[in-house]
């Protein structure tokens, strides 16, 4: 009995465990030791380069909102998907305008954390505070440059602030690059920041003064200011940043920390660390298959020069094509050897099957994608060319042909294998991994992706001395690209010459489409340039098959597009945001 | 040997353990087998009695020995006794008590168990002699407190704690009256009889009824809070695989809502009195008087579940009790009395519904090819194509240059009859031994139920067990479990993607031929078309769950009245996961050739994932009962105290060596390592006083004080009080004019405070969680805020009063209840929708929504006999409505004039409520829908004087007719706009296309500021319930309807409602049956149909008819049967030759029928399934010995 009493006594002691009430979270910080030791304050820093990462899809999860996405609405891409953008049924409310806006500020509350917090809490080193902060504050000038360039004007908010403190009004968008070309200024002023780190570095990654000179160059170009814009370009120069070699092994694992790239998004070979390419870009029939949403547009491919530097011209090529339909081009794209039913196919289709050459039909059509800028076989699958991809969905490396129709993969000499079979479409070669080594899983490629790189710089540097009728230290400046990319210089012969500052600002932005293909680059340059009207909603467009063919037409809703509308949700939740003329809530 | 085979088994058990898991379907079958042996055996024992001379007592103890009897007898009888002798081997026990007393003036009767011996009625006698006896309910278990009078006299004495009585009488022209509540009293002539057993039999009414409440039990009578009642005759021989799904139309405010059909996850939601809260509306369940999980329970298991409705009742579970409670109580070892039972059945399944898709291939590819070329797009499907397949119709048997059928080469798939056309066993087995002695008493259960489901490899089987067992170790102290475990399998096939894939596939893909799956066959399709045949058998691993609950209490009685009850529980959930790719192939069977290649080994992922959460609770409990005169009291005071932990673990691996060899040792690359760990605590400490006079007035008092981990140190503690008093006005004197029609009337009120802490279990910490990042390529767990805390938070408080009333009528026939109740829930802990702008991190929990809710409640029942035939019928009504009383302020809209001096319309919608197109607003119903509303016009088009008239657009607001259209063009010609798509032409709006209302008459047909609020919700307003019982000798009949109106669905799903086609997509029949189409070069053309209700059908996405709006708005009423059974019990006496006390067997039915005007699934589940519901012809069988 007494053991009983025992038992119950225990029963009810053991029921005043003192701490039973008293819980925290198993993995995660809570925000009164945040930031408190140095290793919190090295985490809580790369917790903002994370923000570069948000809302990069995978195989699970698509969202289309990443950087080189936005390509799609450019002039030198295009996507799968008929895009409300494009065929002019966007609202206010689009999800495109939500999700960045909202990823962008999570960027700036997460600087500003840093920022506010890392001068209060951290015990960390000064000068790694010091060098901390600076990046911080490089990447919050990176945030609001991204809103600042398309919703032109956003509130600014330097603290960390709540829900029920997120009622501010727009600043205008001078105010907010003001705010910005202060933050830069902060980095390059800040003496810990170094100018850039060598290939190898443990930070390697970090932001460094280079990247500052590089953006805030940038938003000079925005702003017009082109003085100082080529002034912080020659510092980029300065510090040591130079073209790499090849421009087809720059977009490989290996080089990505070569001396071109200034400032990348890193990634690596684990769930949630790397690109998603492969995915997005690749295709069924590339290693650990793709689902090709985002391809090349024909009017970047038409855009890459004869490797003399003329322009390519597809009647000198083939004569009379331009005199055809767009749907009768489709005859010359043609594999050889079509049978019987492929022929009564491709004819129902409106293709002019007289000017079918069964057995030199590929011949002539390749001749077309010889002597090109070597940029076009580097960045682009054009019709008959080859690619190593892995054959149907197993691992088993196989050369693939890119022929139309598509008939079947197989081991050697198979088909590449699209996602859209029934129609024609260029492939980016650019990033898509080759092989079956270069990559684990199409969730997680290990390349990084590169937000500034030194191409990008000469180049804004030609268009800001060009600006400013300094037209042969620009033609210099787009020469050195020209010269990596193994084309013919400008004023090198008839066809190079520049004829004057027009010419030259012209050529310099076609350096620049078919430079930077699927980086991100494009629809925010032809924003800034005010040609985005003209270019991608030039009579006809749509989204293209190879010939020309649209699959589906743009439709211009208006001039109010260019400027991106504030999300229609925080106008709902903010009403003292005003929203951007021309956009309907 | 003996020691060998010891060690044997220690080496291998690994193996052993798996083996025997394997074989427990076979080990369950052995138990009953053993079961059925040991029973026969106790039936056929002879009795082996040498006595000479020997007493009574002597006999009595010898025959005991040898033989579970109990004797009953006077004594006097005994002393009068000659001395007996006897020799008897292996006689049976007859024989035996025959030799005995052969030549004595005695009789014995024996009765199941029980022995009676009495006296020969031989001598009339004047004299008061003593007279003793039993009183036993219907199923001859004991009743005490029974009152027996003598009719001659007047005196009253009641019955023991075992159910004996003695009293002095005159055996020979007494006569005694037998009362006891709930029962029919008896008059008996005792006509020379020294013992009686007396067996009562229950009245119809249920005043006797003991009710489950929290922390005890009260007689029916007693209840003043508001209590519903199941018994376990509604829930027993049902074919739900779950507890809470065999709950509905059961109770009135009760309401039960399965949220998918899936096995192993088809548990129902249970909502009771409504919605009251904007967050987690689960009632709390206890078990046994501990907090579980319902689903855990084996329903054969169940003697009793109470529904605590109102906040008197549920207030003693203060802080956990505000969406109602719900306390199971499981059978219970009986002293005594050793019964085996088995019930068992098979049921045939059958899904509920299923979508139906076009499945003519040809049909497939031409409304495709519509919906491209309506957008002035291509046409995907060649007429080469559709030809092959409309010849390939001819001869379907015909045989391709390939050699293989047409059948399968230009296959017409019904994706809806492959994956549910097989029909499917489920089975469900149940064993319960029942048993005890005067100290021990015990219940051992088994289970097997095993659901193939209706769609192929996605069943869930499951072994349950339970052990009920109590002993008295002291006469002080009692001792006992409740303990109960469970396995189950479900299956790993991702059901959710695989029952999408219905949607995500066409007709022209093979299922399978000659064990190789089929590829989409036209050259066109796209070649991500699914075959979800294969995708279902692609998948390999196991799921399983391991469930431990065990109780350990002990009650002690201190002294008189006063008793300490502690219980200390543990339970363990254990869930193990691995899952890995079967490597198969796909075939284009049209071309021959090889179109998807299996898997290699370096190809695949094999994951291992592990779950585990524990419980620990402890439970003292004092409580106190006294009667002084009449005046009753009780009082009880308890702690309690709950640990909950959970962690989770798991790991991938890329590459194999083999595809069989899934283990993470076989695999190559790393690709995840995940785990986590969270915990809760939570403590209380509350009292209940309770009071009734002269069993007439009745008040009773709880307050309960609880402490919770979610909340930071300073608002941690909340106090939750609650009082109630009742009146039995059919006691009073003034109703003893009308007490032989009113049995019974009560009038409850109750008034009281519950809580609720419903939040993330650190939301009161803002914490940084970790982000992967990397620099020079070496990983880093970055960390960032990714939730916003709120150091006030606290708990949320529901004061609910109840006012009820409840009779019984006619002599117990008629029985109704009704309670009117109002809620009020202040301090709502919500996750409010925040800017944007404020980041990804998760929004702060915060206290701050007030929300009333309040409804009726009526039950009635009817129960009578005529003659052999008896029935019941009982039903159940509930009404109920929510509104949001404070949330973040008004709503204010309208146009006002901004600075430059325009007239613009604003609207502070974004700020004040929560959600999209449904919404949380002051003053309107939890999650009311906010939608646009189509647009609808007189259809005279144009004025008198040819002006476009505004409200002269189409009727039903789609552009149908020429008319519409120049209505249409001179409307945006006059400045008005049409959104989204705004813009007339075959991409934009175009015949076949709706238009939306202009509610705040900007101008703008269709913006956001044109959406309203619909006044319909999602949960239903109210819900019926009828359950129907007769009985006819051996038959009997039962059926459960429930019922749900005052719901509606916004339901817009694409390929299966939305006019939106794909490649590689299905086009729902719905949609490609009556949808607008009109060919504008053929107007004969007989496809067209320019009164279809769908809009015209369009390639890939629609924005215009996309619109979150009212086209898409279903009344969601339903009524369904649940349950439908006839069974019929073999008569008793023939049933006894065999040793068999019962056997039932019946054939059910289960969700047989439904009644809705909804036109997706099945509405009770919701506008969106993703693996329909079952319906089950069921035969099945009970057994008891």
């Amino acid at each position: 009995m007494k053991k009983i009493f025992a038992i119950l006594m225990i029963s009810a002691l053991c029921s005043c465990k003192k701490d039973l009430l008293d819980t925290s979270p198993y993995s995660s910080v809570s925000s009164t030791t945040m930031w408190t030791t140095d290793n919190l304050t090295d985490l809580g820093v790369a917790g903002v380069y994370n923000a570069l990462r948000l809302k990069m899809g995978h195989s699970g999860l698509v969202s289309p909102y990443e950087l080189y996405q936005m390509d799609r609405f450019s002039f030198t891409g295009q996507g799968r998907w008929d895009e409300p953008l494009l065929t002019g049924t966007i609202t206010a409310g689009d999800p495109l305008f939500l999700n960045i806006w909202q990823m962008m500020y999570e960027g700036i509350q997460r600087a500003n954390d840093g920022i506010k917090n890392i001068p209060q809490k951290s015990p960390s080193s000064t000068e790694k505070k010091a060098r901390y902060i600076a990046e911080c504050k490089f990447l919050r000038a990176y945030f609001y440059f991204r809103l600042n360039q398309v919703y032109k004007g956003v509130p600014i908010y330097l603290e960390p602030f709540t829900a029920t403190e997120a009622v501010k009004p727009r600043n205008t968008e001078e105010e907010v690059w003001d705010q910005v070309l202060a933050d830069l200024s902060d980095c390059i002023n800040e003496p810990q920041l170094p100018e850039r780190y060598a290939t190898g570095d443990g930070n390697y990654g970090h932001v460094t003064k280079a990247a500052a000179y590089a953006l805030r160059g940038k938003i000079y170009l925005y702003k017009t200011d082109w003085a100082l814009a080529a002034a912080d370009f020659q510092k980029v120069k300065d510090a040591g940043h130079t073209l790499f070699a090849d421009y087809k092994a720059l977009f490989k694992e290996a080089n990505e920390q070569s001396s071109e790239m200034i400032f990348s998004i890193q990634n690596r070979s684990e769930f949630g660390y790397g690109n998603n390419f492969q995915l997005f870009c690749g295709w069924p029939s590339a290693y650990t298959r793709g689902w090709n949403y985002y391809m090349p547009s024909p009017h970047l491919v038409d855009l890459y020069e004869n490797r003399d530097g003329s322009k390519f011209s597809w009647d000198a090529v083939i004569p009379g094509y331009t005199k055809l339909s767009v749907n009768e081009r489709e005859v010359f794209f043609l594999r050889d050897n079509l049978t019987e039913s492929e022929k009564a196919a491709a004819a129902l289709r409106g293709a002019k099957m007289e000017l079918y050459l069964p057995q030199g039909n590929e011949e002539r059509i390749k001749a077309a994608y010889d002597n090109r800028d070597p940029r076009l076989q580097a960045n682009i699958v054009t019709p008959y060319a080859t690619f190593r991809g892995a054959y149907n969905f197993t691992n088993v490396e196989s050369i693939q042909h890119m022929r139309w129709p598509f008939r079947a993969q197989a081991p050697i000499d198979g088909d590449i294998q699209s996602d859209t079979q029934i129609n024609f479409f260029y492939f980016y070669r650019k990033f898509v991994a080759e092989g079956v080594t270069e990559l684990v899983d199409r969730n997680f490629g290990p390349i990084d992706f590169p937000i500034l790189r030194y191409a990008d710089v000469l180049l804004m540097w030609a268009e800001a001395l060009n600006e400013q009728g300094l037209l042969s230290e620009a033609v210099e400046k787009v020469n050195e690209v020209r010269a990596r990319a193994g084309v013919a210089l400008l004023n090198s012969n008839t066809a190079t010459t520049v004829t004057g500052q027009e010419d030259l600002r012209e050529r310099i932005r076609n350096e620049r489409r078919v430079e930077f293909p699927n980086e991100g680059i494009n629809y925010f340059d032809e924003l800034r340039w005010a040609t985005w009207k003209e270019k991608v909603f030039q009579v006809g467009n749509g989204r293209k098959q190879i010939w020309g063919a649209n699959v589906s037409d743009y439709s211009y809703k208006g001039d109010h597009l260019y400027t991106w509308p504030i999300p229609s949700n925080e106008i709902q939740m903010n009403p003292n945001l005003k929203q951007n003329p021309g956009w309907i809530d | 040997m003996y020691k060998n085979f010891i060690e044997t088994s220690f080496g291998t058990i690994p193996y052993c353990f798996r083996h025997i898991l394997l074989k427990m379907k076979l080990t369950a079958l052995l138990v009953v087998l053993a079961m059925l042996q040991v029973h026969a055996s106790s039936f056929a024992q002879k009795i082996t009695l040498k006595a000479k001379n020997a007493t009574l007592k002597e006999i009595v103890a010898k025959i005991r020995q040898q033989a579970d009897y109990d004797f009953l007898y006077n004594n006097r009888v005994a002393q009068e006794l000659q001395p007996i002798t006897v020799d008897m081997r292996n006689k049976d026990i007859r024989e035996v008590l025959d030799a005995c007393f052969a030549n004595q003036s005695l009789d014995y009767n024996i009765r199941g168990k029980t022995i009676l011996l009495q006296r020969k009625v031989s001598v009339i006698s004047q004299q008061e002699e003593l007279l003793t006896g039993i009183v036993v309910d219907e199923r001859d278990k004991p009743l005490a407190g029974v009152t027996i009078k003598n009719k001659s006299s007047g005196e009253t004495i009641t019955t023991d704690d075992e159910g004996h009585f003695q009293c002095k009488i005159n055996l020979h022209t007494g006569v005694i009256l037998i009362q006891f509540l709930g029962y029919e009293s008896q008059e008996i002539n005792l006509n020379g009889k020294h013992t009686l057993q007396v067996s009562m039999k229950p009245l119809i009414n249920d005043l006797n009824e003991v009710v489950v409440v929290g922390y005890g039990t009260q007689k029916k009578e007693n209840v003043i809070g508001s209590v519903a009642t199941i018994n376990a005759s509604s829930i027993e021989n049902r074919s739900t695989s779950t507890l809470s799904s065999s709950l509905a139309g059961l109770a009135a405010g009760v309401n039960v809502q399965a949220s998918t059909g899936k096995p192993g996850a088809d548990g129902s939601n249970i909502l009771v009195r409504g919605t009251g809260t904007l967050n987690g509306t689960s009632p709390l369940v206890v078990i046994d008087g501990i907090v579980g999980s319902m689903d855990a329970v084996n329903p054969n298991d169940v003697e009793a579940i109470s529904v605590l409705k109102d906040a008197a009742s549920a207030a003693i579970y203060g802080s956990l009790g505000s969406n109602g409670v719900i306390l199971i109580t499981t059978k219970k070892g009986t002293k005594g009395k050793t019964s085996v039972s088995y019930t068992g059945m098979t049921s045939l399944l059958r899904p509920n519904n299923v979508p139906e898709f076009v499945t003519d291939y040809t049909r497939h590819m031409r409304l495709v090819n519509e919906g491209f070329m309506n957008l002035g797009q291509a046409a995907i499907y060649t007429d080469a194509t559709i030809d092959k397949w409309e010849t390939a119709a001819k001869d379907p048997n015909g045989l391709t240059e390939h050699g293989i059928p047409n059948y399968v080469a230009y296959p017409n798939t019904n994706w809806g009859k492959e994956l549910f056309g097989e029909r499917k066993l489920l089975q469900n087995h149940n064993l319960a031994l029942n048993g005890g002695t005067e100290n021990t008493q015990y219940l051992f259960s088994v289970g097997y139920f095993d659901n193939p489901g209706t769609m192929p490899l996605t069943s869930a089987d499951n072994i349950r067990l339970r052990v009920n067992l109590q002993a008295k170790v002291a006469k002080f102290l009692t001792v006992g479990t409740q303990t109960f475990g469970d396995i189950q399998n479900t299956s790993v096939v991702d059901v959710a993607t695989a029952y999408s894939y219905l949607t995500q596939t066409v007709p022209g893909v093979y299922p399978s031929y000659r064990g190789v799956y089929g590829f989409p066959a036209a050259a066109e399709e796209s070649a991500t078309a699914n075959n979800a045949l294969a995708f279902l058998n692609s998948q390999g691993g196991k799921n399983q769950v391991n469930r431990i609950n065990s109780t350990i209490f002990a009650k002690l009685d201190l002294v008189k009245g006063l008793t300490f009850e502690t219980k200390v529980h543990y339970d363990n959930s254990y869930t193990e996961n691995n899952t890995h790719p079967i490597p198969y192939e796909k075939w284009n069977f049209a071309t021959n050739q090889l179109s998807t290649a299996a898997q290699t080994p370096a190809q695949m992922t094999t994951r291992y994932s592990l779950y585990k959460s524990y419980n620990v609770i402890i439970d003292n409990v004092l409580r106190y009962n006294n009667t002084l005169g009449k005046h009753d009291f009780g009082a009880i005071l308890g702690y309690n105290e709950q640990y909950y932990n959970q962690y989770n673990f798991d790991a991938a691996k890329l590459g194999l060596i083999h595809p069989d060899l899934t283990t993470l040792n076989s695999g190559t690359t790393m690709t995840g390592i995940n785990g986590d760990e969270t915990d809760y605590g939570l403590r209380s400490v509350f009292g209940r006083l309770n009071y009734a006079f002269n069993q007439r007035y009745l008040g009773e008092v709880v307050i309960r004080y609880d402490g919770s981990s979610r909340f930071g140190a300073a608002r941690r503690w909340g106090l939750f009080p609650a009082f109630s008093a009742g009146w039995r006005i059919s006691e009073e004197r003034f109703m003893s004019s009308i007490k032989s029609f009113i049995d019974d009337l009560r009038i409850r009120a109750s008034w009281g405070r519950t809580g609720n802490n419903a939040s993330g279990n650190y939301d009161h910490l803002p914490t940084y969680g970790t982000v992967p990042y990397s620099f020079n390529n070496q990983a880093v767990r970055g960390l960032a805020q990714t939730k916003l805390g709120n150091d006030l938070l606290h708990w949320e408080t529901t004061t609910t009063t109840n006012l009820g009333i409840s009779g019984i009528t006619w002599k117990g026939k008629l029985n109704f209840e009704v309670d009117f109740y109002r809620g009020y829930t202040d301090g709502i802990l919500f996750v409010p929708n925040i800017p944007a702008t404020t980041g990804t991190a998760a929004a702060a929990t915060m206290n701050i929504a007030e929300v009333s809710k309040k409804g009726v409640e009526l039950s009635l029942g009817y129960q009578g006999k005529a003659n052999d035939f008896q029935y019941s019928i009982s039903g159940n009504f509930a009404y109920n409505t929510n509104r949001v009383e404070k949330y973040k302020g008004r709503l204010q809209e309208g146009f006002i004039t901004d600075a430059m001096g325009n007239r613009v319309y604003q609207s502070n919608i974004g700020q004040v409520s929560n959600g999209s197109n449904t919404r949380i607003l002051e003053g309107h119903a939890i999650n009311e829908f906010y939608l646009y509303n189509i647009y609808q016009g007189t259809g005279d088009h144009f004025l008198a004087d040819g002006s476009v008239n505004i409200n002269g657009g189409p009727h039903d607001g789609m552009i149908r007719t020429p008319e519409d259209m120049e209505w249409l063009k001179q409307m945006v010609a006059a400045g008005y706009s049409f959104q989204p798509a705004d813009g007339i032409d075959p991409t934009k709006i175009w015949y076949g296309d709706l238009i939306y209302a202009d509610l705040n008459g900007d101008g703008i047909y269709g913006n956001v500021y044109d959406q309203q609020f619909m006044n319909k919700r999602a949960t239903p307003a109210y819900n019926f319930g009828l359950s129907v019982n007769m009985a006819y000798k051996g038959f009997d009949f039962s059926m459960i309807w429930s019922a749900a109106t005052g719901m509606s669905y916004y339901w817009n799903t694409i390929y299966l409602n939305q006019s939106i086609v794909a490649q590689g997509k299905s086009v729902p029949l719905l949609v490609a049956d009556n949808h607008y189409y009109y060919n504008e070069t053929n107007p004969n053309d007989p496809a067209n149909n320019i009164q279809g209700h769908y809009p015209r059908l369009k390639g890939v996405t629609d924005a215009q008819n996309g619109r979150t709006s009212n086209f898409y708005f279903y009344d969601a009423s339903f009524v369904k049967l649940r349950n439908l059974q006839i069974g019929y019990t073999i008569p008793s006496n023939f049933a006894n030759r065999f040793s068999i006390s019962k056997l039932r067997v019946y054939l059910a039915g289960e969700n047989l029928l439904t009644f809705t005007k909804f036109p997706g699934l099945d509405p009770e589940v919701g506008p969106d399934s993703n693996y329909p519901t079952m319906r089950q012809y069921s035969l099945g069988i009970n057994l008891t010995f």
